[in-house]
């Protein structure tokens, strides 16, 4: 098991199954809210649910309607349990705060390449770290 | 506020702007001028029109200048664009909560042609990711990505963080992109906005710096840069050297400090590319041609009713004008509404030609949709599932005449 220092951007303590995604994520046209599903084409994660995973990508990008999306898709239950971003932006980090997501940034190292698909991983956004369990 | 004293709205605004800003570690909250709020309908979907109720209750107020952008229909022609009931009382749920708010019901994404101008150097907070990148770039005002909910907290408190492009530091260019490879003389704005798409996609939230624009540059080519790098990229600010207020020079836009710089450079080959990236049909008969993401100025509808002169639109094929009620009187007024109206098409105020009347078209059978916006082609796709060809104005035009996609790429 590997535990990884990272800076808090909500609180609250967050577990479960790793979906990464290396490229930057849209919720307002990117993520369908009743599923949970990335829809861009050509995105990485396109087909992919990110429901009730601890979603790990770089940072948010597209339209700043972003936050209502990802709400409607939180009160459906279609939203990842936590999220890791290599550097928080602000609809990506509104979207937590407004859902109570536990959300950790500037992680000591790149999550990008420490954590895979389906690895278990726990944010705890309390104390401000991320313990990842590689799945073998 | 955290502790109550200003009532609940206040409060749970203010909790909002303090988590918001400690996650990026500003030190302090400043005062805001001027609010602009963007979610309609298709945005808030339920669960936001009740956040926003909630948010009301108890006589919460915005205390600082607060516009609003585009709904899904036209307040005074709902009958005539059928728009469901559903619908109709939902965005008079909106239009109540706002009223209640105090918001200024401006429904626009142009504005800043509606008296919400700041100056240079004033802190703002606009939730609408192409207006924020206007307004740090052509006006020189200062503005985050902020979303609605941060937006809305700034409205209601009148302040916000300070962190990113509050400071003067953040506001620096980080890559130099070179344009002297196009010829830009017989560029249209539809291709300025292949050359937006394109640069967003490689720089992500780096900040451009556009070195060959003439400073005589048209403001929709303007718009058509900044609109559609935010839809690729997470782009804030755009220095175009020789018309952003704060780059007058290379030196000014990098902060007077000359050191290694990452280039890029945009072939022709981008800009065909980009293209094929921006249309998602392949539907040769096109339902209804739709003009204005952003909003159309009354420069835009003057053009749009000139192509149109003599001339009828195909009686398979819609042609709507989207704008503010503000254009939609000017032009009334004007006598270009008949115009276009005699053509076949229609002007249809407070809503924007991505912003939601996909909902209702979709449900009377339209799905084929032309548009001169790389932005509303990529949402009007994205959210609402449209088939959707991106193009010129004057290639809109023609397509509405015959009824068939009639673009040359």
């Amino acid at each position: 098991m590997m535990k990884i220092k990272a800076k808090p951007v909500t609180a609250g303590v967050a577990e479960g199954e790793a979906i990464v995604s290396h490229m930057a994520i849209s919720f307002t046209g990117g993520m369908d809210p009743d599923t949970g599903i990335i829809k861009e084409p050509g995105h990485e994660l396109e087909g992919k649910s990110v429901a009730g995973k601890i979603l790990v990508f770089p940072m948010g990008k597209g339209s700043t309607t972003g936050s209502w999306q990802f709400y409607a898709a939180f009160k459906r239950g279609n939203s990842p349990k936590g999220i890791i971003n290599v550097k928080a932006e602000g609809i990506v980090a509104v979207s937590a705060i407004i859902t109570g997501t536990p959300m950790v940034h500037q992680l000591e190292n790149d999550p990008l390449e420490c954590i895979n698909n389906g690895d278990f991983v726990k944010i705890n956004a309390d104390e401000g770290y991320v313990e990842i369990e590689k799945n073998k | 506020m955290l502790e109550g004293k200003h009532g609940r709205g206040a409060r749970k605004a203010m909790e909002i702007l303090v988590a918001y800003g400690e996650c990026y570690s500003a030190e302090r909250m400043i005062p805001v001028t001027s609010v602009h709020i963007a979610g309609n309908y298709p945005v808030l979907m339920d669960e936001g029109i009740e956040w926003l109720e909630d948010l009301a209750q108890g006589g919460t107020k915005v205390s600082v200048y607060t516009t609003k952008n585009p709904e899904m229909f036209d307040f005074e022609d709902w009958e005539e664009l059928k728009v469901p009931e559903m619908y109709q009382e939902r965005q008079r749920r909106i239009d109540a909560v706002l009223r209640s708010l105090e918001v200024t019901l401006t429904y626009s994404c142009h504005h800043y042609l509606l008296g919400n101008v700041p100056r240079f150097g004033d802190h703002i907070a606009w939730a609408s990711s192409g207006s924020q990148v206007y307004a740090n770039s052509v006006i020189g005002a200062r503005s985050n990505r902020d979303g609605d909910h941060v937006a809305l907290a700034a409205a209601i408190t009148g302040v916000i963080p300070e962190w990113g492009m509050h400071l003067t530091e953040n506001r620096r260019g980080q890559v130099v992109v070179e344009t002297e490879r196009l010829n830009l003389e017989g560029f249209t704005t539809a291709d300025y906005q292949a050359i937006g798409w394109v640069v967003g996609k490689i720089v992500g939230d780096k900040i451009p710096v556009f070195v060959h624009l003439p400073a005589d540059s048209a403001i929709h080519n303007i718009k058509g840069i900044l609109y559609t790098l935010t839809v690729t990229g997470a782009v804030g600010l755009v220095h175009l050297v020789g018309i952003t207020p704060e780059a007058p020079t290379l030196e000014a836009a990098f902060g007077g400090t000359v050191r290694p710089l990452d280039r890029i450079s945009i072939a022709q080959k981008d800009i065909d590319q980009a293209y094929r990236e921006i249309s998602f049909s392949s539907e040769e008969k096109v339902d209804i041609v739709m003009f204005g993401c952003p909003q159309c100025s009354i420069q835009e509808v003057q053009e749009i009713a000139a192509l149109l002169e003599g001339r009828k639109i195909h009686p398979d094929t819609e042609l709507w004008i989207c704008t503010s009620n503000w254009v939609k009187t000017l032009s009334k007024r004007m006598g270009i509404y008949n115009r276009i109206r005699a053509a076949g098409g229609r002007i249809v105020a407070d809503v924007g030609a991505a912003d939601g009347p996909h909902l209702y078209l979709r449900e009377r059978g339209i799905k084929t949709v032309a548009i001169n916006s790389a932005r509303g082609s990529y949402y009007a796709h994205g959210i609402f599932g449209m088939d959707t060809w991106f193009g010129s104005t004057q290639e809109l035009v023609q397509t509405a005449i015959s009824g068939k996609w009639e673009g040359n790429r």
